[in-house]
């Protein structure tokens, strides 16, 4: 029999798709980012994950989570990890490039906002790993 | 071939057990039943023995070990 979706998997998709939808026109929109359109997508992202897992919950009979998924899980987060650790020594590589060679403007009004940027699309890219590794292991089945 | 195999599908037909009857009793996924019957997910030694126990056959006889298979 073929496996359908699992209630873990459905909330899965339904993240990535929020995450995306969310996320993705921040990053590639938005010309001019600033401390309210990131604090507002943080405040989308929870309104529509809210959302989402309220009509999964309410349109899935079971429930149920096993082993399987909380191994899934762990996967998931160690992919997350992984990804945001490699964007961080990435990203303190180039910024102590930029220091060495007197590129690094500390003086510019806009490096607190620039910084902001950088560290949450680490946090964004790492948690859609996360998400897409989860995905990943339940189609494969593990 | 894979280390750990088993006779799940088998012995549910045997039984003319559903894999939702499966899951219910040894309270895993459906999800989980099928990864296990397609030999995909090796369960825990608690759930092999609940899995065992539903079907009503010692472990062995539903869980078999190839140490030669792959991990």
């Amino acid at each position: 029999m073929a496996p359908s979706l699992s209630y873990r998997e459905k909330t899965l998709y339904a993240s990535l798709a929020a995450e995306l939808v969310v996320y993705g026109p921040y990053f590639f929109l938005h010309q001019q980012n600033s401390v309210n359109k990131v604090a507002g997508m943080i405040i989308a992202i929870i309104v529509l994950q809210v959302v989402l897992q309220l009509v999964i919950a309410a349109f899935t009979r079971n429930r149920v989570t096993d082993e399987r998924d909380r191994l899934i899980e762990l996967r998931g987060y160690r992919a997350g990890y992984l990804m945001v650790a490699s964007l961080m020594v990435i990203g303190l590589g180039m910024l102590w490039f930029h220091a060495t060679v007197g590129q690094l403007r500390l003086d510019n009004p806009k490096i607190g906002l620039h910084f902001l940027s950088v560290f949450f699309g680490m946090l964004v890219i790492a948690d859609i790993t996360k998400t897409a590794t989860q995905i990943v292991s339940y189609r494969r089945a593990l | 071939m894979p280390a750990i195999r088993n006779q799940i599908r088998e012995l549910r037909g045997q039984r003319e057990m559903t894999q939702q009857e499966l899951a219910d009793q040894v309270g895993v996924t459906r999800q989980t039943v099928i990864a296990m019957e397609q030999d995909k997910y090796s369960p825990s030694l608690e759930t092999a023995f609940k899995v065992a126990i539903e079907l009503g056959v010692p472990l062995e006889q539903c869980f078999q070990y190839d140490p030669h298979g792959k991990r």
